[in-house]
């Protein structure tokens, strides 16, 4: 097992490399001079020369490389062209705005995506439930995220007025409670400030969340349906368990192990839809952040966006990868 | 008339052959509907992409002064209403349908071109060189397509063969990682091992026995990526990162669309529905063959 993991996280490793590079290099080939972009057409070419002095441009490729690698690691990607400030410390704020949305969005996706997932594999005799269960995960699976948050916001903040059109909530005002202790001193304006959050949550939640779970409906019937064709079901029957019993006390929890690989995949899906999420919502997050950077040609915020994301899903997939190792005793590694 | 006792095996054994067809259509019909209805919804849309120029009513880039925003049906000659340069909404969508499916089919074809072979001779060959494809591979596959592509684009510009090429090097790895696969399982078969013993070379087992074998499957899958790179697509048009405006596309008419949801939600509405629909097309077509090869998964 420490063998499997030693080996798995040397595997990671480069590959962490590797995509790094890549993003790394993308960046470079950029159109524009980020000088430029940082001040302006109308800057003299002495002040140009001295920012990509400063912002050490004129180094050659390769030690720009072994630098940005270096302070990445450090978790140090220089500082914003637009705003001056420090991209890691941009990258502190945006991340628990992007963090709690994967996580509304993954309950979400839970709640409704495994029940339905299940329920149509144990009914996949009965077009009549089975039909409508399977067109929903193929309707979920083919709305866009953007689109489904539009309409959302044009029934519920528009039309009906219920909830917020933009933003995130007072998240950074609940953090901050959190952490001077204000949060037992003054349990009401911190249980304000949460319902704020979930206020602004409700809708980007339900629209990341309803795609996610067409993923998850899917892969659960899947992970059903090879489950209850193993053998241990059909002795589990024969020995005359009731059939509420096979489901929920022998294929449910196995069901739970190839459910759990797709936990990987899972995060890269609801990472790529905050990029969409919260541009739809206008909500802050790592994914806005990421947009708006791109579009401002600030490419250290980009390129410091863009490596949290992968660091998080390589990261991930390395996690679920060893719990599976833990989860599944049949499993060994060689 | 009693029913004689005798009289009863011949009725139900019409009954029971009656029952035997009605279950034989019905089961037709559930396993070939789906595919049925995605192959005559993708049909119409590369029909409408096709047949642009003839089937929109009005030019799309032509702007209407006498109708900025006006809803479906406030006039006429614009069936789903006008957008806020007063174009009609209609017209764009149905020419928008030609970037999706170019950069749907496009991409796809690039990826396929480029992953399957390499797929194919890293599962083949083996050593170093399956080592050096598939770390390659797994290190791209570490973003996510949209991310990818997302970067890609972005280093390149925005326009159609960009997005083309970057969405097809975002699904590249996909179709490495099943051709490899593929070729892992079809080099055991005993026909492998009758072509070599016959003098066949690497190559030549690879082009003319291996990547026959595999294509069923990756056909299935690069259908299911058409739907993919269509979404995608559309979302990188909507980040502002696709095809420049005024070039209709459904991501970017849903883009410019989305700052007058307040007062005209058709734009978005319409757009983002034909999104939905070649989408579903795709994925209709895609996961039927799918099931149709997987017993399993088939629920009979």
């Amino acid at each position: 097992m420490i063998n499997y993991v030693l080996r798995r996280v040397l595997v990671a490793v480069p590959m962490l490399l590797g995509a790094m590079s890549i993003v790394f290099f993308a960046m470079r080939v950029l159109p524009g001079d980020p000088c430029v972009a940082m001040m302006g057409d109308q800057a003299t070419t002495e002040a140009l020369a001295d920012c990509t002095k400063n912002l050490g441009l004129n180094r050659p490729l390769a030690v720009q490389y072994v630098d940005y690698l270096w302070r990445s690691v450090q978790f140090d990607f220089g500082n914003s062209l637009r705003q001056g400030y420090p991209v890691s410390e941009y990258i502190s704020r945006m991340f628990p705005h992007t963090l709690v949305l994967v996580l509304a969005a993954a309950v979400v996706a839970a709640l409704v995506g495994v029940p339905i997932g299940i329920f149509s594999a144990l009914n996949r005799r009965n077009p009549l439930i089975d039909y409508p269960l399977r067109i929903f995960a193929l309707l979920g699976l083919s709305m866009p995220v953007f689109w489904l948050g539009i309409l959302l916001l044009i029934v519920f903040s528009l039309r009906l007025d219920l909830f917020p059109l933009i933003g995130g909530g007072d998240l950074d005002g609940a953090i901050a409670m959190i952490r001077s202790g204000e949060v037992f001193t003054q349990p009401r304006d911190f249980l304000a400030a949460v319902a704020d959050v979930l206020h602004h949550l409700a809708l980007p939640a339900l629209a990341l969340g309803f795609t996610l779970a067409a993923t998850v409906s899917r892969l659960s019937r899947s992970a059903m349906l090879e489950v209850i064709s193993q053998d241990y079901i059909r002795t589990a029957r024969a020995k005359g368990h009731h059939e509420r019993a096979v489901v929920y006390k022998h294929a449910l929890r196995n069901m739970m192990v190839p459910l759990l690989t797709i936990i990987g995949l899972f995060v890269a899906i609801a990472l790529t839809g905050t990029v969409l999420t919260e541009t739809v919502f206008t909500r802050p997050g790592l994914g806005k952040m990421l947009v708006d950077a791109i579009g401002a040609r600030d490419y250290p915020l980009a390129q410091g966006a863009i490596t949290v994301f992968t660091v998080i899903i390589i990261t991930v997939n390395l996690v679920v990868d060893m719990l599976y190792a833990v989860v599944d005793p049949r499993i060994t590694y060689r | 008339m009693a029913i004689t006792r005798d009289a009863l095996p011949e009725l139900t054994a019409v009954g029971a052959r009656d029952d035997l067809r009605d279950r034989s259509l019905g089961r037709q019909l559930r396993r070939y509907g789906p595919i049925v209805i995605g192959v005559l919804m993708a049909l119409t849309m590369v029909v409408v992409a096709a047949a642009a120029p003839l089937l929109a009513p009005l030019s799309p880039s032509a702007q209407y002064a006498d109708a900025v925003l006006k809803g479906p049906g406030a006039q006429d000659r614009h069936v789903l209403g006008t957008d806020e340069f007063g174009r009609d909404v209609f017209s764009r969508i149905i020419w928008g349908a030609r970037i999706s499916l170019q950069v749907g089919l496009a991409s796809v074809i690039f990826a396929f071109a480029l992953g399957v072979p390499l797929g194919i001779v890293a599962g083949m060959q083996g050593g170093r060189v399956e080592t050096a494809v598939m770390r390659c591979a797994d290190m791209l596959m570490a973003f996510p397509t949209l991310l990818l592509a997302l970067i890609i684009v972005t280093a390149l510009g925005g326009s159609l063969v960009n997005e083309i090429l970057a969405i097809g090097v975002a699904l590249t790895p996909n179709f490495v990682r099943l051709a490899r696969s593929l070729a892992l399982t079809i080099r055991e078969q005993d026909y492998i091992l009758a072509a070599r013993a016959l003098g066949g070379g690497q190559l030549r087992i690879m082009a003319r026995h291996v990547f026959p074998n595999a294509l069923y499957a990756l056909v299935v899958v690069a259908t299911l990526y058409i739907a993919t790179a269509i979404r995608t697509e559309a979302g990188l048009s909507f980040l502002g990162l696709g095809i420049p405006p005024p070039t209709p596309s459904w991501g970017n008419i849903l883009s410019e669309g989305r700052q007058y949801i307040k007062c005209c939600p058709w734009i978005t509405t319409f757009s983002g529905l034909a999104i939905m629909l070649a989408v579903l097309a795709f994925n209709l077509v895609g996961d039927a063959l799918r099931d149709l090869l997987d017993p399993r998964l088939r629920g009979e």
